[in-house]
């Protein structure tokens, strides 16, 4: 039963995705993604958006990352109640997604391959782009399980707070690089989406 | 002849006294619902100025959490978010002033307290914000909880609770501290800003309002500790439960809304639902309106004009406001904060 549910999940989340892909690049251009850029360091990020300590009251253990796509934050739970907040730049429409998965690696400047998925969609997207800079990745990436998804860094600080991506998760290079010294391989990253009606 | 002509006297006077009963029963008839009904508006009692909570323009429009609040018990009722009319009061009169009837509803950033309720006969139906004393300091001090404060000079206002609560704080965990207090508040911020004190200490939300006066804003955090309890709540007076009722589930059916993705943008989507919560909400299933006495589709009406509770907030204290308080304590229970209504079922 179980199975079949899970199955008939997928299927649906395929229908989905089919439905909604093209949909997403007719009415985006994919604005969130500029190979090449150097990323603005002083960027200045709004308030709400800002690295901040926030109350957080929660059954997950400290350490665990918690990422609400619909509030475009992520949580990184500390003991006593609390959080630091990040705030983050979440995928477009019909490339969110939910669940619980962990931090498989770890990089540091990462090269950047884009799935040939997200290549069929953009197929102006370079084939590989080491890292740096100027890369879309940004300054840290943190594999998600099995998935193309990552947690990341970005040369487009503008793009934070808003759903943008293919699905990443990233934060500003400062933020990334600070939320990448404080959490190891192995870490839960719980995936909360927003209620379907 | 004489007896039909004595029987028909007899029968007038009834009538009359029974039509005189009435409209001294009409006159005098406590139930807050009718009354607000008959009337056409919701008075609503409110703070007279406090940023992000309650404040008119110069043009006299009100806005603001409280104030959005009422906004929503009125389109409730009556399908129109003007139907609230606004009543300034000041801290000290609020509650006899709500017991004389001079307004239906208190939504003035009034502390839930036992005391309250006691003493003056009324009823604090739902918490809206749960609020207590916290903790602005200098972003370059680092520090990340009220327990780092020990040694601290505090500002603070004298005659205050939270004169009181820092000073039970400091206390229970053996910390030092000195307390540098102003009978005026602008004194307070003024000692602050000009580094007289290490922190300064008032309610949070009061906390965010007072940092928007600081030379530099954006040098200055708030803690997220709270070291008292100050839920805030409309108020109305007791046994006048088909008002109560009115009042907590407005409040109760905002933030089941934004529990389960319901907002203006997509009231009218919510309405197709085929999830039953959903369909309850929006009245599609059930009539739990009807039951308090007002239409199956009162919460669409809420949502349509107001929005939920999320909305409410973002726009009025929130990141969507000048104040950007973060929702902290005031979340909702399944994403990180307390905020939890009762389901509707």
């Amino acid at each position: 039963m179980t199975d079949f549910r899970r199955l008939t999940g997928i299927f649906i989340a395929a229908i989905g995705l089919a439905l909604s892909t093209p949909h997403a690049q007719a009415q985006q251009p994919d604005r969130g993604d500029e190979p090449g850029l150097i990323a603005d360091d002083g960027y200045e990020l709004d308030p709400e958006w800002q690295k901040q300590v926030v109350y957080f009251r929660t059954t997950e253990a400290p350490g665990t990352i918690i990422v609400s796509t619909a509030e475009r934050h992520l949580y990184l739970v500390q003991p006593g109640g609390r959080a630091i907040r990040y705030g983050i730049g979440v995928g477009r429409d019909g490339f969110q997604w939910q669940g619980l998965v962990n931090i498989t690696q770890k990089k540091e400047w990462p090269d950047w391959t884009p799935p040939p998925e997200m290549i069929q969609r953009q197929p102006y997207l370079p084939r590989f782009m080491a890292g740096g800079p100027g890369n879309p990745l940004g300054a840290r990436a943190m594999y998600l399980g099995t998935t193309v998804y990552r947690i990341h860094g970005t040369n487009r600080p503008d793009t934070i707070g808003t759903k943008v991506s293919s699905g990443c998760f990233r934060l500003v290079n400062r933020d990334v690089a600070d939320l990448y010294d404080r959490v190891p391989v192995g870490t839960k990253v719980v995936i909360r989406q927003k209620p379907e009606l | 002849m004489r007896t039909f002509r004595g029987g028909l006297l007899i029968g007038l006077a009834v009538a009359v006294l029974v039509g005189a009963l009435a409209v001294i029963y009409e006159f005098y008839d406590t139930r807050t619902l009718k009354r607000t009904v008959r009337r056409g508006e919701v008075l609503c009692g409110v703070n007279k100025g406090l940023p992000g909570f309650s404040i008119p323009d110069d043009k006299g429009n009100w806005t603001g959490f409280d104030v959005d609040f009422c906004r929503a018990v009125a389109a409730a009722i009556f399908n129109d978010p003007n139907k609230a009319k606004f009543v300034a009061l000041d801290a000290s009169e609020r509650f006899k002033e709500l017991q004389s009837r001079k307004v239906d509803i208190l939504s003035r950033n009034s502390t839930w307290s036992m005391a309250r309720e006691l003493d003056y006969d009324l009823y604090f139906p739902a918490v809206a914000y749960y609020d207590g004393a916290g903790f602005m300091l200098p972003r370059a001090r680092n520090k990340e909880t009220s327990l780092d404060l020990t040694g601290s000079k505090v500002c603070v206002q004298a005659g205050t609770t939270t004169l009181l609560n820092v000073a039970d704080y400091f206390r229970a965990n053996n910390m030092k501290y000195e307390e540098v207090k102003f009978d005026k508040l602008d004194d307070v911020v003024k000692a602050y800003d000009t580094g007289k004190c290490d922190t300064l200490s008032a309610d949070v939300s009061q906390l965010y309002a007072l940092r928007l006066n600081l030379s530099k804003p954006g040098d200055h955090m708030i803690l997220p500790d709270m070291i008292s309890k100050e839920p805030l709540a409309p108020v109305v007076r007791q046994r006048d439960d088909d008002w109560m009722m009115i009042v907590k589930w407005t409040l109760y059916a905002m933030i089941n809304a934004e529990e389960l993705g319901v907002s203006s943008e997509n009231i009218d989507e919510a309405l197709k639902s085929k999830k039953p919560e959903v369909m309850r909400l929006v009245g599609t299933e059930g009539n739990y309106g009807e039951q308090l006495g007002l239409t199956k589709d009162w919460v669409v009406r809420v949502i349509r004009h107001v929005g939920n509770y999320g909305e409410m907030y973002d726009r009025n204290i929130g990141e969507k406001s000048k104040l950007k308080i973060p929702r902290g304590m005031n979340q909702l229970w399944n994403a990180g904060g307390v905020q939890y209504a009762p389901p509707m079922r």
